[in-house]
């Protein structure tokens, strides 16, 4: 059908819905309770099932800290042999904790401070290039508050006397919360051997955290390995893909079940609006409409109808749930939605178009 | 010839027969009546003819070539492209407006309803049918919708015309009107075919065929 033809057959759908408003408001009609259905039932509970996965997400599933005491001999070039593991989200080496107060504060509260290894600090919210290299450090706002720093500015002393320009507010993620309260001092990747004692890798995707903690493990080329303890969330990261799997698994069944029965009455409703139409039809057949275009007319009228059902039935949705304080589900979700109700519709008004157009049209002009 | 035939035709309704080896001829720029009693075939013979009931045997010719045996997408683009109709009851849309009943054919021959705009509005004019556009229907008077019936006929000036009782709910003046409409179309070269029990409408053609 070329696109002039498609314009000309979309108008007549759109003019033949317009001249049948109660027909049409009720396929409408069941189109929006459709959508409220699944965004109520099954919306409520993917919007949810993502503040779970958030949450455990938040506790750091992905997370592997490997701890390394002093002498065991892990070194910041293990950050090179680490870049070709893959599955590897972020990873970053920190060295031990060194104590240091506001310079202008000296006997002020000690905060430790640790060097940081690594070229993705940008997820801490710190520069790729600082003022100045290897001496700018960057603080969290409960470094900053106990350092007497209110504002960005001024820098920190060592008890060896060196001192740092403190640079920027860094933000803490979930997974170095156990540094709280945070100083760090990126270093540039010239420094090979310098000795670190923290080493966090976080892995691309769950399922990936023991695959990635072995390989990490085998490269870390310590010379004490009994100096050094690998902890990982592994459990909690099977526990995530369960949890997943589970929620996912019950919200197609019911999207599924909902469509069908939806799907079911909507085809019910739809071979009632054409037995009812049986003299248009067969007027149109009499009049040169071949049975195509009679199956055409009618799945373009259905889609028109159902793309309208669609998005009254979303916002109607939106509101309801926005209103009760209940989870949104993701645009990912409200496009798979939009998608399988037009698909549905469309499947259940095909049956009612060929029945449509098979009808004798003498006959149908007979019906009174 | 040119012009419809029908050869040989059979038709039977749930085992009832109807018509039993019926034919005849239809020349070109003629009017023919088909008269009869009810029930002897007049309507199945004019929707033999008219490609929208399938013979149980013998063939329908348009102009040399026998068409009732043709797939039914091809017969649909036949009654689009070369036929028009004129129904007992006028056969109107209720939902739509008397411009967009007589623009209707417009789809099934391909063209933008646009392109058939001024036509309509002449053929209404021509008809008398003074009414608004934009009325419906339901809102103007069984003579008026038989002539709205018939500017949709006409609308493509189709080669053949098939009318079931045109007249049958028309007052004398609005019948003359009718039948002064499908004599002049005759005058065009089409092949007009009537079914009627009218006398004077069976007067008014050239030729008269009972059944």
């Amino acid at each position: 059908m070329s696109l002039r033809r498609g314009a000309m057959v979309a108008r007549e759908a759109w003019s033949a819905a317009f001249s049948q408003p109660v027909a049409s408001t009720v396929t409408v009609l069941m189109i929006v309770g459709m959508v409220l259905t699944v965004m109520l039932s099954t919306g409520r509970t993917v919007g949810a099932e993502r503040r779970v996965l958030d949450s455990i997400d938040s506790a750091g599933t992905r997370t592997i800290q490997v701890r390394a005491d002093t002498g065991a001999g892990l070194t910041a070039d293990v950050l090179d042999r680490i870049d070709r593991i893959e599955g590897i989200e972020w990873a970053a080496a920190f060295s031990s904790a060194i104590d240091v107060t506001n310079t202008a504060i000296p006997d002020g509260t000690r905060v430790p401070m640790r060097f940081a290894y690594g070229d993705r600090f940008d997820r801490l919210h710190i520069p790729a290039d600082p003022p100045i290299v290897g001496l700018s450090a960057y603080a969290s706002p409960r470094a900053l508050a106990q350092l007497g720093l209110h504002e960005v500015a001024g820098s920190i002393t060592t008890d060896q006397g060196l001192t740092y320009a403190v640079s920027g507010q860094l933000s803490t993620p979930a997974f170095l919360r156990s540094f709280e309260p945070v100083v760090f001092v990126p270093q540039t990747d010239d420094r090979p051997d310098a000795a670190v004692s923290n080493l966090i890798v976080i892995a691309a995707r769950p399922h990936q955290v023991s695959p990635v903690a072995d390989a990490v493990l085998s490269v870390l080329a310590v010379e004490d390995p009994s100096k050094v303890t690998m902890q990982t969330s592994e459990s909690l990261a099977e526990l995530r893909v369960l949890v997943q799997a589970q929620l996912q698994g019950f919200s197609r069944g019911l999207v599924l079940l909902t469509l069908a029965i939806s799907g079911v009455l909507v085809a019910v409703i739809l071979y009632g609006l054409v037995m009812m139409r049986r003299r248009d039809f067969g007027r149109r057949r009499a009049l040169g409409a071949s049975r195509n275009l009679i199956v055409t007319l009618l799945l373009v009228q259905t889609a028109l109808l159902a793309v309208t059902g669609t998005a009254l039935g979303l916002v109607a949705s939106v509101v309801a749930l926005a209103a009760g304080k209940d989870p949104l589900p993701g645009w990912d979700f409200v496009a798979a939605l939009s998608v399988l109700t037009v698909a549905t519709a469309l499947a259940s008004a095909l049956v009612p178009a060929v029945v449509a157009s098979r009808r004798e049209p003498v006959r149908e002009l007979r019906v009174a | 010839m040119t012009g419809l035939t029908a050869s040989d035709l059979s038709f039977s309704y749930g085992g009832t027969p109807i018509l039993q080896g019926w034919s005849a001829e239809f020349p070109a720029g003629s009017t023919t009546a088909m008269t009869g009693r009810s029930g002897h075939g007049k309507s199945t013979a004019l929707y033999l003819l008219g490609l929208m009931l399938q013979p149980a045997a013998g063939e329908v010719i348009l102009d040399g070539v026998p068409v009732s045996g043709l797939p039914d997408a091809a017969k649909a683009r036949l009654r689009a492209h070369h036929y028009g109709f004129v129904f007992q009851d006028a056969a109107l849309d209720p939902t739509r407006t008397v411009i967009d009943n007589v623009r209707e054919t417009a789809l099934y021959r391909g063209l933008h309803r646009k392109a058939v705009t001024t036509r309509a509005h002449e053929l209404l004019d021509r008809f008398d049918v003074v009414v608004p556009p934009h009325r419906r229907p339901g809102q103007i008077s069984g003579g008026q919708a038989q002539r709205v019936a018939l500017c949709r006929a006409l609308l493509s000036e189709p080669p053949i015309l098939l009318a079931d009782e045109p007249t049958g709910n028309l007052d004398a003046a609005s019948s003359r009107v009718v039948m002064d409409a499908l004599r002049d179309h005759a005058a065009t070269g089409a092949t007009v075919v009537v079914v009627t029990h009218s006398l004077e409408v069976a007067d008014a053609c050239d030729r008269r065929l009972a059944l």
